[in-house]
Protein backbone atom coordinates (compact mmCIF):
# COMPACT_ATOMS: atom_id res chain seq x y z
CA UNK A 1 0.00 0.00 0.00
CA UNK A 2 1.49 3.48 -0.92
CA UNK A 3 2.80 5.49 1.93
CA UNK A 4 3.01 2.45 4.22
CA UNK A 5 5.98 1.09 5.29
CA UNK A 6 6.77 -2.60 6.73
CA UNK A 7 6.85 -1.59 10.32
CA UNK A 8 3.37 0.50 9.67
CA UNK A 9 2.10 -2.51 7.80
CA UNK A 10 2.60 -5.15 10.27
CA UNK A 11 1.18 -2.98 13.06
CA UNK A 12 -1.91 -2.13 11.32
CA UNK A 13 -1.86 -6.53 10.88
CA UNK A 14 -1.49 -7.08 13.77
CA UNK A 15 -3.96 -4.40 15.21
CA UNK A 16 -6.52 -5.76 12.68
CA UNK A 17 -6.08 -9.23 14.49
CA UNK A 18 -6.49 -8.22 17.69
CA UNK A 19 -9.97 -7.03 17.10
CA UNK A 20 -13.26 -8.99 17.65
CA UNK A 21 -14.20 -10.67 14.33
CA UNK A 22 -17.45 -8.59 14.09
CA UNK A 23 -14.91 -5.15 13.87
CA UNK A 24 -13.08 -7.01 11.48
CA UNK A 25 -16.09 -8.15 9.66
CA UNK A 26 -17.25 -4.96 9.27
CA UNK A 27 -14.35 -3.04 8.02
CA UNK A 28 -14.42 -6.14 4.76
CA UNK A 29 -17.76 -5.02 4.60
CA UNK A 30 -16.64 -1.59 4.28
CA UNK A 31 -14.13 -1.76 2.13
CA UNK A 32 -15.49 -4.07 -0.33
CA UNK A 33 -18.71 -1.30 -0.26
CA UNK A 34 -16.50 1.31 -0.95
CA UNK A 35 -15.02 -0.50 -4.25
CA UNK A 36 -18.35 -1.26 -5.60
CA UNK A 37 -19.94 1.85 -5.21
CA UNK A 38 -17.33 4.86 -5.94
CA UNK A 39 -16.19 5.11 -9.09
CA UNK A 40 -15.70 8.40 -11.13
CA UNK A 41 -17.80 10.89 -12.18
CA UNK A 42 -19.26 10.61 -15.54
CA UNK A 43 -18.11 14.22 -16.18
CA UNK A 44 -15.43 15.01 -14.42
CA UNK A 45 -13.90 11.95 -13.00
CA UNK A 46 -13.92 13.10 -9.98
CA UNK A 47 -14.42 9.97 -7.56
CA UNK A 48 -18.31 9.37 -6.69
CA UNK A 49 -20.49 6.85 -5.42
CA UNK A 50 -23.13 8.64 -8.28
CA UNK A 51 -22.78 8.61 -11.71
CA UNK A 52 -22.61 12.54 -11.62
CA UNK A 53 -20.56 14.14 -8.64
CA UNK A 54 -22.03 16.17 -5.82
CA UNK A 55 -19.99 19.46 -7.48
CA UNK A 56 -21.06 18.82 -11.14
CA UNK A 57 -24.25 18.41 -9.90
CA UNK A 58 -24.38 21.75 -7.38
CA UNK A 59 -25.80 24.49 -9.53
CA UNK A 60 -24.41 26.96 -6.71
CA UNK A 61 -21.21 27.06 -8.72
CA UNK A 62 -20.19 28.57 -11.71
CA UNK A 63 -20.35 26.16 -14.54
CA UNK A 64 -18.59 28.31 -17.14
CA UNK A 65 -14.74 27.65 -15.48
CA UNK A 66 -13.16 24.33 -15.36
CA UNK A 67 -10.51 23.83 -13.31
CA UNK A 68 -7.83 20.71 -14.29
CA UNK A 69 -6.14 18.66 -11.96
CA UNK A 70 -3.95 15.64 -12.22
CA UNK A 71 -5.96 13.51 -9.52
CA UNK A 72 -8.95 13.19 -7.54
CA UNK A 73 -6.63 14.05 -4.40
CA UNK A 74 -6.10 17.71 -5.67
CA UNK A 75 -9.91 18.68 -6.01
CA UNK A 76 -9.95 17.51 -2.59
CA UNK A 77 -6.90 19.70 -1.42
CA UNK A 78 -8.41 22.82 -3.47
CA UNK A 79 -11.80 22.30 -2.03
CA UNK A 80 -10.54 22.75 1.28
CA UNK A 81 -9.29 26.34 0.37
CA UNK A 82 -12.82 27.11 -0.41
CA UNK A 83 -11.71 29.88 -2.52
CA UNK A 84 -12.69 28.00 -6.01
CA UNK A 85 -16.39 28.28 -7.24
CA UNK A 86 -16.40 26.80 -10.58
CA UNK A 87 -16.30 22.94 -11.68
CA UNK A 88 -13.58 20.48 -12.38
CA UNK A 89 -11.67 18.13 -14.86
CA UNK A 90 -9.75 15.41 -13.37
CA UNK A 91 -7.37 13.61 -15.69
CA UNK A 92 -6.67 10.60 -13.96
CA UNK A 93 -2.31 11.29 -13.82
CA UNK A 94 0.31 13.31 -16.14
CA UNK A 95 2.22 12.31 -19.28
CA UNK A 96 4.79 10.57 -18.44
CA UNK A 97 6.14 8.18 -20.81
CA UNK A 98 8.55 6.44 -18.98
CA UNK A 99 5.37 4.80 -16.84
CA UNK A 100 3.74 4.57 -20.30
CA UNK A 101 1.41 7.38 -19.79
CA UNK A 102 0.53 9.03 -22.79
CA UNK A 103 -2.39 11.55 -23.72
CA UNK A 104 -4.24 8.59 -24.39
CA UNK A 105 -4.41 7.51 -21.38
CA UNK A 106 -5.71 10.48 -19.12
CA UNK A 107 -8.79 12.16 -19.70
CA UNK A 108 -7.64 14.44 -21.96
CA UNK A 109 -10.04 13.67 -24.98
CA UNK A 110 -13.08 13.98 -22.48
CA UNK A 111 -12.05 17.70 -21.16
CA UNK A 112 -11.58 18.45 -24.95
CA UNK A 113 -14.95 17.55 -25.85
CA UNK A 114 -16.57 18.94 -22.38
CA UNK A 115 -15.11 22.73 -23.46
CA UNK A 116 -15.88 22.19 -26.94
CA UNK A 117 -19.49 21.69 -26.33
CA UNK A 118 -20.10 24.09 -23.17
CA UNK A 119 -20.12 27.55 -22.99
CA UNK A 120 -16.53 27.92 -21.08
CA UNK A 121 -15.33 30.97 -20.24
CA UNK A 122 -12.12 30.31 -18.43
CA UNK A 123 -9.89 26.52 -18.17
CA UNK A 124 -7.57 27.02 -14.79
CA UNK A 125 -4.67 24.65 -15.06
CA UNK A 126 -3.69 23.63 -11.55
CA UNK A 127 -1.10 20.79 -11.83
CA UNK A 128 2.37 20.66 -10.18
CA UNK A 129 5.58 22.35 -11.61
CA UNK A 130 7.10 18.47 -12.38
CA UNK A 131 8.69 18.45 -15.72
CA UNK A 132 5.72 16.23 -15.99
CA UNK A 133 3.26 18.41 -14.49
CA UNK A 134 4.63 21.22 -16.99
CA UNK A 135 4.52 18.55 -20.17
CA UNK A 136 1.05 18.30 -19.36
CA UNK A 137 -0.25 21.74 -18.42
CA UNK A 138 1.39 22.66 -22.04
CA UNK A 139 -0.06 19.87 -23.95
CA UNK A 140 -3.56 20.19 -22.75
CA UNK A 141 -3.55 24.42 -22.79
CA UNK A 142 -2.00 23.66 -26.77
CA UNK A 143 -5.66 21.45 -27.17
CA UNK A 144 -7.93 23.83 -25.78
CA UNK A 145 -6.42 27.73 -26.41
CA UNK A 146 -8.80 27.29 -29.75
CA UNK A 147 -11.86 27.23 -27.45
CA UNK A 148 -11.40 29.00 -24.48
CA UNK A 149 -8.76 31.24 -22.02
CA UNK A 150 -5.95 28.70 -20.53
CA UNK A 151 -4.07 29.95 -17.24
CA UNK A 152 -2.64 28.39 -15.06
CA UNK A 153 -2.11 28.49 -11.36
CA UNK A 154 0.85 30.88 -9.83
CA UNK A 155 3.30 27.93 -8.29
CA UNK A 156 5.26 29.75 -5.17
CA UNK A 157 4.34 26.20 -3.76
CA UNK A 158 7.59 24.07 -2.66
CA UNK A 159 10.06 22.52 -5.49
CA UNK A 160 9.07 19.25 -6.81
CA UNK A 161 6.13 19.98 -4.71
CA UNK A 162 2.46 18.43 -4.62
CA UNK A 163 -1.07 20.41 -4.29
CA UNK A 164 -1.72 17.94 -1.57
CA UNK A 165 1.07 18.85 0.74
CA UNK A 166 0.67 22.57 -0.44
CA UNK A 167 -0.85 24.19 2.67
CA UNK A 168 -4.05 25.79 1.99
CA UNK A 169 -3.03 29.85 2.12
CA UNK A 170 -0.61 28.72 -0.82
CA UNK A 171 -3.12 27.19 -2.60
CA UNK A 172 -5.40 30.24 -2.18
CA UNK A 173 -3.03 32.52 -2.93
CA UNK A 174 -1.69 30.32 -6.05
CA UNK A 175 -5.14 30.40 -7.65
CA UNK A 176 -5.68 34.46 -7.22
CA UNK A 177 -2.33 35.07 -8.72
CA UNK A 178 -3.22 32.44 -11.68
CA UNK A 179 -1.84 33.82 -15.26
CA UNK A 180 -2.64 33.51 -19.18
CA UNK A 181 -0.85 30.20 -20.93
CA UNK A 182 1.69 31.79 -23.09
CA UNK B 1 34.74 26.16 7.37
CA UNK B 2 35.89 23.62 10.36
CA UNK B 3 34.75 20.46 10.77
CA UNK B 4 34.84 19.74 14.30
CA UNK B 5 33.48 16.64 15.23
CA UNK B 6 31.96 13.34 12.49
CA UNK B 7 29.07 10.82 14.56
CA UNK B 8 28.76 7.68 12.20
CA UNK B 9 26.06 5.66 12.93
CA UNK B 10 25.62 1.86 11.27
CA UNK B 11 27.26 3.90 8.03
CA UNK B 12 29.26 1.58 5.86
CA UNK B 13 31.50 -0.68 8.30
CA UNK B 14 31.17 1.87 10.71
CA UNK B 15 28.35 0.91 13.80
CA UNK B 16 28.71 3.67 16.12
CA UNK B 17 31.96 6.29 15.93
CA UNK B 18 32.17 9.25 17.13
CA UNK B 19 35.48 11.41 15.92
CA UNK B 20 36.27 14.72 16.94
CA UNK B 21 38.94 16.86 14.65
CA UNK B 22 41.36 18.53 16.85
CA UNK B 23 43.81 20.00 14.41
CA UNK B 24 43.26 21.25 10.68
CA UNK B 25 44.94 17.92 9.37
CA UNK B 26 44.11 14.79 10.18
CA UNK B 27 45.59 11.69 9.20
CA UNK B 28 43.63 8.51 8.82
CA UNK B 29 46.12 5.39 8.90
CA UNK B 30 45.17 1.86 8.89
CA UNK B 31 45.32 -0.96 7.31
CA UNK B 32 43.16 -1.95 3.45
CA UNK B 33 39.74 -2.44 3.42
CA UNK B 34 39.20 -0.66 7.20
CA UNK B 35 37.21 1.97 6.70
CA UNK B 36 39.22 5.07 5.98
CA UNK B 37 37.74 5.87 2.61
CA UNK B 38 34.50 5.25 4.02
CA UNK B 39 35.28 8.35 6.64
CA UNK B 40 35.71 10.64 3.81
CA UNK B 41 32.52 9.77 1.50
CA UNK B 42 30.47 10.53 4.56
CA UNK B 43 31.89 13.49 4.90
CA UNK B 44 31.91 13.73 1.17
CA UNK B 45 28.27 12.79 1.13
CA UNK B 46 27.44 15.98 3.73
CA UNK B 47 29.09 18.32 1.10
CA UNK B 48 27.20 17.16 -1.86
CA UNK B 49 24.63 14.48 -1.03
CA UNK B 50 26.75 12.23 -3.50
CA UNK B 51 28.66 9.50 -3.48
CA UNK B 52 31.20 8.66 -6.24
CA UNK B 53 31.77 5.10 -4.77
CA UNK B 54 28.01 4.31 -3.94
CA UNK B 55 24.65 3.83 -6.41
CA UNK B 56 22.14 3.31 -3.74
CA UNK B 57 21.46 4.49 -0.17
CA UNK B 58 21.16 0.89 0.48
CA UNK B 59 25.02 0.14 0.15
CA UNK B 60 25.83 2.91 2.57
CA UNK B 61 24.13 1.49 5.40
CA UNK B 62 25.67 -1.05 7.40
CA UNK B 63 24.99 -4.54 6.43
CA UNK B 64 21.77 -6.33 7.73
CA UNK B 65 21.02 -2.72 9.66
CA UNK B 66 17.50 -0.35 8.34
CA UNK B 67 18.53 2.83 8.69
CA UNK B 68 22.58 4.97 9.09
CA UNK B 69 23.11 7.79 10.10
CA UNK B 70 26.23 10.31 9.37
CA UNK B 71 26.22 13.69 11.90
CA UNK B 72 28.06 16.24 11.94
CA UNK B 73 28.94 19.55 13.71
CA UNK B 74 30.59 22.61 11.52
CA UNK B 75 32.01 25.35 12.37
CA UNK B 76 31.56 28.29 9.85
CA UNK B 77 32.32 32.18 10.28
CA UNK B 78 28.37 32.48 10.98
CA UNK B 79 28.27 30.01 13.81
CA UNK B 80 27.68 26.35 14.28
CA UNK B 81 25.66 23.88 12.44
CA UNK B 82 24.54 20.77 13.06
CA UNK B 83 24.20 18.37 10.16
CA UNK B 84 22.57 14.87 9.66
CA UNK B 85 21.93 12.71 7.13
CA UNK B 86 19.54 9.58 7.91
CA UNK B 87 19.91 6.88 5.18
CA UNK B 88 17.74 4.01 4.83
CA UNK B 89 18.01 0.55 3.17
CA UNK B 90 14.66 0.54 1.89
CA UNK B 91 13.56 4.17 1.63
CA UNK B 92 14.42 7.81 1.01
CA UNK B 93 17.04 9.43 3.06
CA UNK B 94 16.53 12.22 5.14
CA UNK B 95 18.23 15.56 6.10
CA UNK B 96 18.21 17.72 9.07
CA UNK B 97 20.10 21.08 9.92
CA UNK B 98 20.14 22.06 13.36
CA UNK B 99 18.15 19.36 14.41
CA UNK B 100 15.11 20.31 12.13
CA UNK B 101 14.04 18.08 9.08
CA UNK B 102 14.44 19.93 5.75
CA UNK B 103 11.50 19.92 3.41
CA UNK B 104 13.79 20.15 0.18
CA UNK B 105 17.39 18.20 -0.02
CA UNK B 106 18.32 21.67 -1.52
CA UNK B 107 18.50 23.51 1.55
CA UNK B 108 20.89 21.31 2.88
CA UNK B 109 23.82 21.94 0.44
CA UNK B 110 25.87 24.53 0.27
CA UNK B 111 26.55 24.19 3.76
CA UNK B 112 29.65 22.39 4.19
CA UNK B 113 32.25 22.09 1.63
CA UNK B 114 34.30 19.90 0.26
CA UNK B 115 36.65 19.12 -2.29
CA UNK B 116 37.80 15.56 -2.95
CA UNK B 117 41.13 14.07 -4.36
CA UNK B 118 41.43 10.31 -4.31
CA UNK B 119 43.59 8.51 -6.75
CA UNK B 120 40.80 7.92 -8.92
CA UNK B 121 40.59 10.78 -9.87
CA UNK B 122 43.63 10.32 -12.29
CA UNK B 123 40.15 9.04 -14.52
CA UNK B 124 39.27 12.42 -15.03
CA UNK B 125 42.24 13.43 -17.44
CA UNK B 126 41.84 9.35 -18.88
CA UNK B 127 38.58 8.40 -18.35
CA UNK B 128 35.46 8.94 -20.37
CA UNK B 129 33.47 12.38 -20.77
CA UNK B 130 30.82 11.13 -18.18
CA UNK B 131 33.54 11.89 -15.55
CA UNK B 132 34.22 15.10 -16.20
CA UNK B 133 30.95 16.19 -16.13
CA UNK B 134 30.39 14.36 -13.37
CA UNK B 135 32.90 16.25 -11.03
CA UNK B 136 32.11 19.77 -12.87
CA UNK B 137 28.25 18.76 -11.51
CA UNK B 138 29.26 18.01 -8.28
CA UNK B 139 31.75 21.37 -8.03
CA UNK B 140 28.47 23.41 -9.52
CA UNK B 141 26.10 21.66 -6.64
CA UNK B 142 28.28 23.02 -4.23
CA UNK B 143 28.79 26.35 -5.92
CA UNK B 144 24.83 26.63 -6.75
CA UNK B 145 23.06 24.42 -4.77
CA UNK B 146 20.11 25.20 -6.83
CA UNK B 147 22.39 23.80 -9.69
CA UNK B 148 21.26 20.02 -8.21
CA UNK B 149 17.41 20.85 -8.73
CA UNK B 150 18.17 22.02 -12.50
CA UNK B 151 20.35 18.93 -13.08
CA UNK B 152 17.74 16.45 -11.04
CA UNK B 153 15.26 17.94 -13.92
CA UNK B 154 17.18 18.31 -16.82
CA UNK B 155 17.60 14.37 -16.24
CA UNK B 156 14.61 13.79 -15.66
CA UNK B 157 12.82 15.38 -19.53
CA UNK B 158 15.85 13.57 -20.78
CA UNK B 159 14.74 10.21 -19.93
CA UNK B 160 10.92 11.05 -20.44
CA UNK B 161 12.16 12.28 -23.88
CA UNK B 162 13.97 8.91 -24.82
CA UNK B 163 10.88 6.84 -23.44
CA UNK B 164 8.85 8.82 -25.92
CA UNK B 165 11.35 8.18 -28.82
CA UNK B 166 11.80 5.04 -27.86
CA UNK B 167 7.85 4.02 -28.32
CA UNK B 168 7.59 5.57 -31.19
CA UNK B 169 10.67 4.29 -33.23
CA UNK B 170 10.09 3.20 -36.30
CA UNK B 171 9.02 -0.24 -35.58
CA UNK B 172 11.70 -2.98 -36.43
CA UNK B 173 11.88 -4.82 -39.90
CA UNK B 174 10.67 -8.03 -38.66
CA UNK B 175 7.82 -6.13 -36.95
CA UNK B 176 4.98 -5.68 -38.86
CA UNK B 177 3.89 -1.94 -39.08
CA UNK B 178 0.65 -2.65 -37.71
CA UNK B 179 2.09 -3.43 -34.56
CA UNK B 180 4.06 0.05 -33.84
CA UNK B 181 1.47 0.76 -30.71
CA UNK B 182 2.01 4.49 -30.76
CA UNK B 183 1.75 6.24 -33.45
CA UNK B 184 4.25 9.87 -33.23
CA UNK B 185 2.56 12.50 -31.50
CA UNK B 186 4.59 15.53 -32.70
CA UNK B 187 2.51 18.06 -30.36
CA UNK B 188 3.77 16.19 -27.32
CA UNK B 189 7.62 15.81 -28.66
CA UNK B 190 7.62 19.30 -29.22
CA UNK B 191 6.34 19.97 -25.80
CA UNK B 192 9.33 17.89 -24.53
CA UNK B 193 11.95 19.57 -27.08
CA UNK B 194 10.91 23.26 -25.50
CA UNK B 195 11.89 21.94 -22.19
CA UNK B 196 14.90 20.07 -22.98
CA UNK B 197 16.08 22.87 -24.57
CA UNK B 198 15.24 25.74 -21.48
CA UNK B 199 16.67 23.70 -18.68
CA UNK B 200 19.58 22.36 -21.18
CA UNK B 201 20.27 26.02 -20.89
CA UNK B 202 20.02 26.76 -18.21
CA UNK B 203 22.49 23.78 -17.40
CA UNK B 204 25.00 24.76 -20.41
CA UNK B 205 25.66 28.52 -19.03
CA UNK B 206 25.99 27.64 -15.71
CA UNK B 207 28.78 25.17 -16.91
CA UNK B 208 30.01 27.46 -18.47
CA UNK B 209 30.14 30.21 -16.09
CA UNK B 210 32.21 27.92 -13.66
CA UNK B 211 34.65 27.01 -16.11
CA UNK B 212 35.25 30.24 -17.37
CA UNK B 213 36.30 31.08 -13.62
CA UNK B 214 37.85 27.80 -12.87
CA UNK B 215 40.55 27.54 -15.45
CA UNK B 216 42.57 30.59 -15.57
CA UNK B 217 42.81 29.41 -11.73
CA UNK B 218 43.99 25.97 -13.28
CA UNK B 219 46.34 26.58 -15.28
CA UNK B 220 48.45 29.11 -12.32
CA UNK B 221 48.14 25.90 -10.11
CA UNK B 222 49.22 23.64 -12.96
CA UNK B 223 52.58 26.14 -13.43
CA UNK B 224 53.39 26.56 -10.51
CA UNK B 225 53.48 22.93 -9.93
CA UNK B 226 55.35 21.95 -13.23
CA UNK B 227 57.82 24.61 -12.91
CA UNK B 228 56.13 27.35 -15.10
CA UNK B 229 56.95 25.07 -18.34
CA UNK B 230 53.85 23.83 -19.22
CA UNK B 231 50.21 25.78 -20.48
CA UNK B 232 47.21 23.95 -18.88
CA UNK B 233 43.88 25.01 -21.03
CA UNK B 234 41.16 23.71 -19.51
CA UNK B 235 38.10 24.06 -22.40
CA UNK B 236 34.43 24.03 -22.14
CA UNK B 237 33.55 22.02 -25.37
CA UNK B 238 29.33 21.76 -25.07
CA UNK B 239 27.09 19.58 -27.39
CA UNK B 240 24.76 22.47 -28.16
CA UNK B 241 27.08 25.74 -28.97
CA UNK B 242 27.23 28.25 -26.85
CA UNK B 243 27.66 31.46 -29.26
CA UNK B 244 26.61 34.55 -27.44
CA UNK B 245 25.61 33.70 -23.63
CA UNK B 246 21.98 34.62 -23.92
CA UNK B 247 19.52 32.37 -22.88
CA UNK B 248 17.26 32.67 -25.91
CA UNK B 249 19.58 32.46 -28.39
CA UNK B 250 21.15 29.32 -26.82
CA UNK B 251 17.47 27.77 -26.69
CA UNK B 252 16.99 28.64 -30.43
CA UNK B 253 20.49 26.87 -31.08
CA UNK B 254 19.73 24.07 -28.63
CA UNK B 255 16.03 23.77 -30.81
CA UNK B 256 17.91 23.84 -34.22
CA UNK B 257 20.20 21.11 -33.04
CA UNK B 258 17.18 18.77 -32.13
CA UNK B 259 15.63 20.09 -35.55
CA UNK B 260 18.81 18.52 -37.65
CA UNK B 261 19.15 15.35 -35.58
CA UNK B 262 15.89 14.57 -35.84
CA UNK B 263 15.52 11.57 -37.95
CA UNK B 264 19.03 9.98 -36.16
CA UNK B 265 17.11 9.87 -32.91
CA UNK B 266 13.86 8.43 -34.47
CA UNK B 267 15.70 5.95 -35.23
CA UNK B 268 18.13 5.22 -32.39
CA UNK B 269 15.06 5.92 -30.55
CA UNK B 270 17.14 8.09 -28.16
CA UNK B 271 18.09 11.51 -27.24
CA UNK B 272 21.36 12.67 -29.16
CA UNK B 273 21.55 16.46 -28.28
CA UNK B 274 22.44 18.21 -25.29
CA UNK B 275 24.38 18.62 -22.23
CA UNK B 276 24.38 15.14 -21.55
CA UNK B 277 26.52 14.91 -24.14
CA UNK B 278 28.96 17.89 -23.55
CA UNK B 279 32.75 17.40 -22.91
CA UNK B 280 35.63 19.56 -20.89
CA UNK B 281 38.64 19.00 -23.03
CA UNK B 282 42.17 19.45 -21.11
CA UNK B 283 45.38 20.54 -23.09
CA UNK B 284 48.68 21.08 -22.11
CA UNK B 285 51.32 22.89 -24.68
CA UNK B 286 47.75 22.40 -27.02
CA UNK B 287 48.49 18.86 -27.13
CA UNK B 288 45.19 16.67 -25.41
CA UNK B 289 46.24 15.91 -21.74
CA UNK B 290 44.85 12.26 -22.57
CA UNK B 291 47.80 11.57 -25.34
CA UNK B 292 50.26 14.23 -23.94
CA UNK B 293 50.80 11.78 -20.99
CA UNK B 294 53.77 10.59 -18.71
CA UNK B 295 51.31 9.59 -15.71
CA UNK B 296 53.32 12.75 -13.55
CA UNK B 297 51.92 15.39 -16.12
CA UNK B 298 48.73 13.72 -15.31
CA UNK B 299 48.65 13.58 -11.95
CA UNK B 300 49.84 17.37 -11.95
CA UNK B 301 46.77 17.94 -13.66
CA UNK B 302 44.42 16.49 -11.53
CA UNK B 303 46.76 18.34 -8.74
CA UNK B 304 46.42 21.76 -10.52
CA UNK B 305 42.65 21.10 -10.66
CA UNK B 306 41.68 20.54 -7.26
CA UNK B 307 44.06 23.25 -6.10
CA UNK B 308 41.99 25.06 -8.81
CA UNK B 309 38.92 24.06 -7.06
CA UNK B 310 39.64 24.92 -3.54
CA UNK B 311 40.65 28.28 -4.35
CA UNK B 312 37.22 28.79 -5.97
CA UNK B 313 35.23 27.45 -3.79
CA UNK B 314 36.71 29.86 -1.50
CA UNK B 315 36.66 32.66 -3.66
CA UNK B 316 32.51 32.08 -4.04
CA UNK B 317 31.47 30.61 -0.53
CA UNK B 318 33.78 32.96 1.31
CA UNK B 319 35.28 30.43 3.32
CA UNK B 320 37.69 27.67 2.58
CA UNK B 321 36.40 23.97 1.90
CA UNK B 322 37.54 21.10 3.29
CA UNK B 323 40.27 19.09 1.51
CA UNK B 324 39.83 15.31 1.37
CA UNK B 325 42.56 13.45 0.46
CA UNK B 326 42.59 9.67 -0.02
CA UNK B 327 45.05 7.94 -0.62
CA UNK B 328 46.56 10.00 -3.20
CA UNK B 329 49.30 12.32 -0.79
CA UNK B 330 51.99 8.93 -0.71
CA UNK B 331 51.45 8.82 -4.30
CA UNK B 332 52.84 12.30 -4.75
CA UNK B 333 56.49 12.90 -5.41
CA UNK B 334 58.28 15.66 -2.15
CA UNK B 335 57.85 18.08 -4.58
CA UNK B 336 54.40 17.65 -5.32
CA UNK B 337 53.91 17.41 -1.77
CA UNK B 338 55.16 20.40 -0.80
CA UNK B 339 53.15 22.68 -2.98
CA UNK B 340 50.09 20.98 -1.85
CA UNK B 341 50.98 21.91 1.59
CA UNK B 342 52.12 25.72 0.80
CA UNK B 343 48.71 25.79 -0.56
CA UNK B 344 46.91 24.20 2.10
CA UNK B 345 48.87 25.27 5.14
CA UNK B 346 46.30 25.39 7.74
CA UNK B 347 43.84 27.13 6.24
CA UNK B 348 42.11 24.41 4.63
CA UNK B 349 40.74 21.56 6.98
CA UNK B 350 42.34 18.36 5.96
CA UNK B 351 41.48 14.62 6.12
CA UNK B 352 44.07 12.60 4.59
CA UNK B 353 44.18 8.74 4.39
CA UNK B 354 46.83 6.19 3.98
CA UNK B 355 48.03 2.63 4.86
CA UNK B 356 51.33 3.43 5.92
CA UNK B 357 52.87 6.88 7.31
CA UNK B 358 56.11 6.26 6.07
CA UNK B 359 56.20 8.24 3.23
CA UNK B 360 54.97 11.61 4.41
CA UNK B 361 56.74 14.13 4.68
CA UNK B 362 57.82 15.33 8.51
CA UNK B 363 56.26 18.44 8.04
CA UNK B 364 52.90 16.57 7.77
CA UNK B 365 52.97 14.67 10.47
CA UNK B 366 54.29 17.22 12.63
CA UNK B 367 51.12 18.98 12.33
CA UNK B 368 48.70 16.75 12.26
CA UNK B 369 45.94 14.36 14.29
CA UNK B 370 46.77 10.85 13.75
CA UNK B 371 43.96 8.78 14.00
CA UNK B 372 43.86 4.50 13.65
CA UNK B 373 41.28 2.92 11.72
CA UNK B 374 40.87 -1.03 12.12
CA UNK B 375 37.62 -2.68 11.32
CA UNK B 376 35.38 0.05 11.55
CA UNK B 377 36.77 1.68 14.94
CA UNK B 378 38.82 4.74 14.93
CA UNK B 379 41.34 5.59 17.65
CA UNK B 380 43.44 7.89 18.63
N1 LIG C 1 27.31 -1.31 3.97
C1 LIG C 1 28.39 -1.86 4.55
N2 LIG C 1 28.25 -2.59 5.69
C2 LIG C 1 29.33 -3.16 6.27
N3 LIG C 1 30.58 -3.06 5.79
C3 LIG C 1 30.78 -2.37 4.67
C4 LIG C 1 29.70 -1.73 3.99
N4 LIG C 1 30.18 -1.10 2.90
C5 LIG C 1 31.51 -1.34 2.90
N5 LIG C 1 31.87 -2.10 3.95
C6 LIG C 1 33.21 -2.56 4.28
O1 LIG C 1 34.08 -1.46 4.41
C7 LIG C 1 35.37 -1.86 4.04
C8 LIG C 1 35.96 -0.91 3.05
O2 LIG C 1 36.25 0.25 3.71
P1 LIG C 1 37.05 1.41 3.01
O3 LIG C 1 36.72 1.51 1.58
O4 LIG C 1 36.87 2.62 3.85
O5 LIG C 1 38.53 0.84 3.11
P2 LIG C 1 39.88 1.65 3.30
O6 LIG C 1 40.20 1.65 4.74
O7 LIG C 1 39.78 2.94 2.62
O8 LIG C 1 40.86 0.66 2.56
P3 LIG C 1 41.91 0.91 1.38
O9 LIG C 1 43.17 1.22 2.07
O10 LIG C 1 41.94 -0.40 0.70
O11 LIG C 1 41.39 2.00 0.51
C9 LIG C 1 35.28 -3.24 3.43
O12 LIG C 1 35.71 -4.17 4.38
C10 LIG C 1 33.81 -3.39 3.17
O13 LIG C 1 33.40 -4.72 3.27
MG1 LIG D 1 40.36 3.54 0.69
ZN1 LIG E 1 -18.07 15.52 -11.55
Amino acid sequence: MPGVGPKTAQRLALHILKRPEADVQALAQALLEAKQQVGFCSICFHLSAEPVCEICRASNRDPHTICVVADSRDVIALERTREYEGKYHVLGGLISPMDGMGPDQLNITQLVRRVNKQDIKEVIMAISPSVEGETTTLYVGQLLKPFTKVTRIAFGLPMGGDLEYADEVTLARAMEGRRELE
Amino acid sequence: MYLKTLHLRHFRNYREQQVEFLAPKTILVGENAQGKSNLLEAVELLATLRSHRALRDRELVLDNAQAGQIAAQLERDSGTVDLAITLRSNSRRTVSLNGETLKRQLDFLGIMNAVQFSSLDLDLVRGSPSERRNWLDTLLTQLEPVYAYILQQYNTVLRQRNALLKQQRSPHETWRVAEAAHPPDSTQLAIWDAQLAAIGCRVIRRRARVIERLAPLAQHWHQAISGSRELLEVRYAPNVQLGEDDPLLVQQAFLEKLQMRAIAEQHQGTTLVGPHRDEVEFTINQTPARQYGSQGQQRTLVLALKLAELKLIEAIVGEPPLLLLDDVLAELDLNRQNKLLDTIQDRFQTLITTTHLGSFDAQWLKSSQILTVEAGQISM
